[in-house]
């Protein structure tokens, strides 16, 4: 049996449908890919307290305050990296940018993750929830 | 109705039933992700029958198969029972309104995009509700529904046809007797 005996049958509105769903689902499919964010987002913390949560798309570079001094970091092109940081060894600027996983700087307390947030409603982006003033944030750009 | 049809009705119940036990075996990349084989069952109970014997053969498939496969009246059974009757009327609606316009392979496609129309709004507002979710997994599943209904549809015309050719050759043995 060849392919052609398999749709015989099909009439004119059979294929012009067939069409329509699949023009349909495919635009859909790139529609809602260009609409919805990816969803993934960079996570920063300042001695276990949440800071930022920003979306990876946006490429800015944020500057946090912990124990030890500022550490700076920078989002581009859905990488994250640590290019200051007051911390002796300096090991989360070597470690470059990274597209998921996580950076932690131990001396500064500053842990960034990259991943699917579930944090509902976001967290503001600064902590408000008065511990002094260890988490005064000041965003450089964006 | 003729006992002969009587027959073929528990005939189509019990493929229908023993395709949907089968398919819910069957390892898929997606857990949702269903090839609709018993729509081919329904399809023809309907093209043969009509549509109380094609819902009746739905009803009997989705209670039977989630009984058998421990799933009654749990979220998968919901969300087969909307899927199944709403593509079931959905061929009906269009079979009736223009027969003839569509061939089993099209009636099938009506059939899969309902069924996942159906599912999609029933998981909307029983179990999932993030509408982005929801949005987001659409074209997809609606994608995949035109590819296997494209499927069920040509097995469904074959079948239809051998269904028709032996009925013939009943009716001419029973003639020649």
């Amino acid at each position: 049996m060849n392919l052609k005996n398999l749709f015989e049958g099909t009439t004119k509105a059979d294929r012009i449908l067939f069409i329509v769903l699949i023009f349909l689902s495919f635009s859909g499919i790139v529609f809602m890919k260009e609409v919805l964010p990816e969803g993934k987002t960079v996570r920063i913390e300042v001695n276990g307290h949440p800071v930022y949560l920003l979306p990876v798309e946006k490429d800015r570079v944020v500057s946090v305050d912990g124990p030890e001094g500022e550490t700076v970091i920078e989002i581009k092109n859905h990488k994250v990296r640590i290019t200051k940081s007051p911390c002796y060894n300096k090991l989360c600027i070597h470690q470059g940018w990274i597209e998921s996983g996580a950076i932690v700087c131990l001396p500064n307390r500053v842990v960034i993750t990259i991943g699917n947030h579930k944090e509902n409603p976001p967290i503001p982006p600064f902590d408000k929830g008065g511990d002094g003033g260890i988490f005064d944030i000041d965003a450089v750009t964006g | 109705m003729q006992l002969q049809d009587k027959y073929r009705i528990a005939l189509l119940s019990a493929y229908a039933i023993a395709l949907h036990g089968f398919e819910s075996l069957l390892p898929t990349p997606i857990p949702w992700l269903k090839l609709g084989l018993a729509n081919i069952i329904t399809l023809i109970a309907l093209l043969l029958y009509g549509i109380r014997v094609a819902i009746t053969i739905t009803l009997i498939r989705v209670t039977l198969a989630s009984l058998f496969t421990g799933t009654f009246l749990g979220p998968a059974f919901i969300l087969s029972l909307g899927g199944g009757v709403t593509s079931t009327l959905s061929m009906w609606f269009v079979l009736s309104i223009s027969p003839g316009l569509l061939s089993p392979i099209g009636l099938s496609l009506i059939g899969a995009l309902f069924h996942n129309i159906a599912q999609l709004f029933l998981a909307y507002f029983l179990f999932i509700q993030r509408i982005e979710a929801i949005l987001l997994i659409s074209p997809v599943i609606i994608f995949i529904g035109t590819l296997t209904g494209t499927v069920n549809g040509v097995v469904s015309g074959i079948l239809l046809k051998d269904l028709k050719k032996a009925d013939k050759k009943i009716q001419n043995e029973n003639k020649s007797e």
